[in-house]
């Protein structure tokens, strides 16, 4: 930044913008970068305009901001997830397109479609979007979703701070979205190690752009977490007895849990590079006694129970759809419980089999390694349960059961590559390298994004009323395995060809066929997205013959089911007495499951409130301040965000009363509209015959 | 373990005897960090001085379980909190002692 920090505006200037350097150095690095600036900004203002003209203000400030509703909270944090997923894979895809053009020769080295530093920005952009503005908002969001109603209970123990955890998450993802506009982000990859990304080595925003995201959505994690565990601990049904919790609870239980105690690890390391980057501390520095190892360290230390905090939740989905689209129940319940207790506990004993070549004596390594191998044991007994679980049902091929195939045959070769690396001495020869990164992609895609996507095909008819179209959820799933297959694959080639991780430029043409092959597969995932969000619109187009108001489409056998579609806010008229472990299967067994409850009572719900709007704005303006040095605008909003909670602390705030009239017309009234509609067997399960009420005598679960 | 659905509180926990607990909180958490600033200034050894200051913050976190979270090891829901603290002191010790492990063997082989 050329001249001094202003007082007023700090280091912001007309220059940070990526026009400047495309009217400068017109290339196609330069216009790339533009033109995905000009994607925001085009993008807000027709989110802008459309909500205008749709007059949505109001509805979406009454019903959705300032909604305290989890399962509202819910589809927000999956519709952010959605929009960041949509900007991690098409920068996956110029990646991609970079490195099939990115063979240099001798003479002129660098080659290809962005510059260096622009390549480097995409992978730290991309990998941080897609860990913590993706993956995590997609489990979150459907926790908050499905846990609630499948442990019969009407909202989360404190609904007003999932509304807090929810604004910090989306602060820092619009802290990650406007580096594209203004200034640029971190060069140091999503784990943005130190003394690179130091104050000597990286000056300017970049870095601080990652800081504050990083800070502020780990805040709101680590409160979602806590939320999670108190809910599940506190607000089942009664009945429902820790060992009748349907499995994605239980899964839903070791992510709180690691949420808890990882999180914090991940603030701390930042935290501590903040320091030394805006203070002139010395944790990670070369010289004056920092010990740049120790970030490492404590950033695995949260890294890799991330990476469980990721698939676990996928697990859950997994657990439920094997079960209910072969019509049998779960195989092994209690071993899938003690197994994702285990993973949970053991995630925490690994950490450093991500830096084995940093330098520590081989007894560390081999300790750390054959934790890492230990972990694979209960991850197999699950593929194993749900295998089991499918044998011999009536499996019904839809969209989630495709993606559950992809991930049987995926997810173990990436577990299987997980193993080879957890042995030290492999991981010296192909460790940096593109090995890494198909082994990485190869479990997160087949099993947290294909999880999540199959658990928001599966829930879908529960948050809007009507299904999604199968023929496209299908084309979608084929599309994203077709497109993992192509895409990473070759990596594992180029990796033990020799080609590093993160490389802008490579001399060697026999990479080529294999990058054009990956680019092919880049391709594939760009159509993959595409018929994701054409999945939506189509569905949406075809909502009343999709429409499931009978709320039960799929023939299930957890609480959720038991509930019209869409969900009404109060979940259930009056709070289910729980007698089995899958209860909604046992009273269809029982016969009459739909049968009313004697007596309707008023239902208490938590008031709307704009408490978590206003601190995400705030802790928003404290990132993008201190991100720019803007001192009195940190000043200000860092003083707001304690002062609005105490301005509400000192409020009375009253619950909202929805009277029992009320629940009891609007129950009577689902009650007869499932008697009156009729029953749909397994055959008419994609047909227009499948209004969400099944026939119970097939229900085998 | 959990009698499901009971958020309400315990009759005879008068508001008094809360406001107590969390003023002799607040007053020991303010001593202990007083004394650590005290030790950090005061003309001891450093061994002490660290040890010193150890001893402060352990006695803090112990102040916070019991004064602010209401830990206790007496009473109705005894065993969740025992095994609430010894899950959470087990992670802790996995986190602390890996990192002495690891960190120790890096420095004796840089040295």
């Amino acid at each position: 930044m050329s001249g001094g920090t202003s007082p007023i505006f700090g280091n912001l200037n007309w220059n940070v913008t990526p026009y400047t350097d495309a009217f400068q150095h017109p290339d196609s690095s330069t216009i790339i970068g533009a033109g995905a600036a000009s994607v925001l900004v085009l993008g807000a203002i027709a989110g802008l305009a459309l909500l205008t003209y749709m007059r949505w203000w109001g509805p979406l400030y009454r019903n959705w901001l300032t909604s305290p509703d989890a399962k509202k909270i819910g589809i927000m944090y999956i519709a952010l997830a959605l929009v960041m997923l949509t900007r991690g894979i098409i920068e996956g895809f110029v990646m991609r397109a970079h490195q099939a053009t990115a063979l240099g020769t001798l003479s002129a080295q660098e080659s290809g479609l962005v510059a260096p530093d622009h390549f480097a920005e995409l992978f730290s952009t991309h990998g941080t979007i897609m860990i913590f503005f993706v993956a995590m908002p997609l489990l979150i969001g459907l926790i908050n979703f499905v846990m609630t109603q499948q442990l019969g209970a009407r909202d989360m123990a404190f609904p007003v701070l999932n509304q807090v955890s929810l604004g910090l998450t989306a602060a820092g993802a619009a802290l990650v979205m406007i580096s594209l506009l203004v200034g640029q982000f971190g060069t140091g990859g999503w784990t943005m190690y130190p003394p690179y990304t130091g104050k000597i080595f990286s000056p300017g925003e970049g870095v601080d752009y990652w800081l504050w995201a990083i800070l502020i959505s780990g805040m709101g994690s680590t409160l979602t977490g806590m939320n999670f565990a108190v809910t599940i601990f506190k607000h089942r049904a009664p009945g429902m007895h820790l060992m009748r919790m349907p499995l994605f609870c239980w899964t839903s239980l070791c992510v709180a849990i690691m949420l808890i105690y990882a999180m914090p690890a991940l603030t701390v390391s930042s935290a501590m590079l903040a320091l030394d980057r805006y203070a002139d501390f010395h944790f990670f520095t070369n010289a004056s006694g920092g010990n740049m190892m120790n970030y490492a360290n404590i950033f695995w230390m949260f890294g890799h129970p991330e990476v469980y905090i990721l698939i676990l939740p996928a697990f859950g989905v997994f657990s439920e759809i094997s079960s209910t689209f072969s019509g049998k129940r779960l195989y092994g319940y209690t071993s899938l419980v003690i197994a994702s207790m285990s993973i949970a506990v053991i995630s925490f004993t690994v950490w450093l089999h991500h830096f084995f070549t940093m330098g520590q004596s081989a007894g560390v390594n081999i300790a750390f390694g054959i934790a890492t191998m230990i972990i694979g044991i209960p991850t197999g007994v699950k593929i194993y349960d749900w295998m089991a679980t499918m044998w011999r049902g009536r499996v019904r091929i839809t969209a989630p059961i495709v993606y559950l195939t992809g991930f049987f045959l995926l997810f173990v070769i990436g577990g299987l590559s997980g193993i080879i690396l957890a042995n030290p001495s492999i991981d010296y020869q192909v460790h940096n390298s593109t090995f890494l990164v198909a082994h990485f992609h190869n479990v997160i895609i087949p099993g947290v994004l294909y999880g999540m996507l199959a658990g928001i095909h599966y829930w879908f008819p529960k948050a809007f009323g009507f299904r999604l179209s199968e023929t496209w959820g299908r084309r979608t799933a084929l599309l994203f395995v077709g497109g993992f297959v192509f895409t990473f694959m070759p990596l594992y080639v180029l990796g033990l060809m020799g080609m590093p991780r993160r490389s802008p430029t490579f001399q060697n043409p026999d990479f080529m066929p294999w990058m054009y092959l990956a680019a092919f597969g880049g391709v594939l995932m760009m159509c993959a997205l595409a018929s994701l969000v054409w999945t939506f619109w189509a569905s949406y187009r075809n909502r009343v013959a999709l429409a499931v108001p009978g709320g039960d489409p799929w023939n299930g056998s957890t609480l959720e089911w038991s509930t019209p579609a869409p969900v009404p806010e109060w979940t259930f008229p009056c709070i289910p007495q729980v007698s089995a472990r899958h209860d909604w299967g046992e009273r269809k067994r029982a016969g009459d499951p739909w049968k009313g409850p004697a007596a309707y009572t008023d239902i208490e719900m938590p008031a709307n409130t704009v408490h978590g709007l206003l601190i995400a704005i705030a802790a928003f303006a404290l990132g993008f301040a201190m991100v720019w040095h803007i001192w009195w605008l940190a000043i200000i909003s860092i003083l707001a965000i304690p002062g609005i909670v105490v301005i509400r602390g000192l409020r009375v705030i009253e619950p909202r009363i929805i009277p029992a009239a009320e629940v009891a017309e609007a129950d009577r009234r689902f009650r007869r509209l499932v008697e009156n509609l009729p029953p749909a067997t397994r055959a008419d399960e994609e047909t227009e015959r499948n209004r969400g009420v099944p026939d119970i005598t097939e229900f085998a679960g | 373990m959990t009698k499901p659905n009971t958020g309400e509180l315990d009759p005879q926990d008068s508001a008094a005897s809360e406001i107590k607990s969390y003023a002799v909180g607040f007053v020991a958490s303010l001593l202990l960090t007083v004394g650590a600033f005290a030790a950090l200034l005061a003309d001891l050894p450093t061994t002490w001085k660290v040890v010193l200051i150890c001893v402060a913050a352990v006695l803090q976190i112990v102040t916070h379980l019991r004064n602010f979270l209401h830990l206790s090891f007496a009473g109705g829901e005894s065993e969740e909190d025992m095994l609430l603290v010894l899950f959470s002191v087990s992670l802790l010790a996995i986190m602390a002692g890996g990192t002495w492990y690891i960190m120790s063997d890096l420095a004796g082989r840089m040295h």
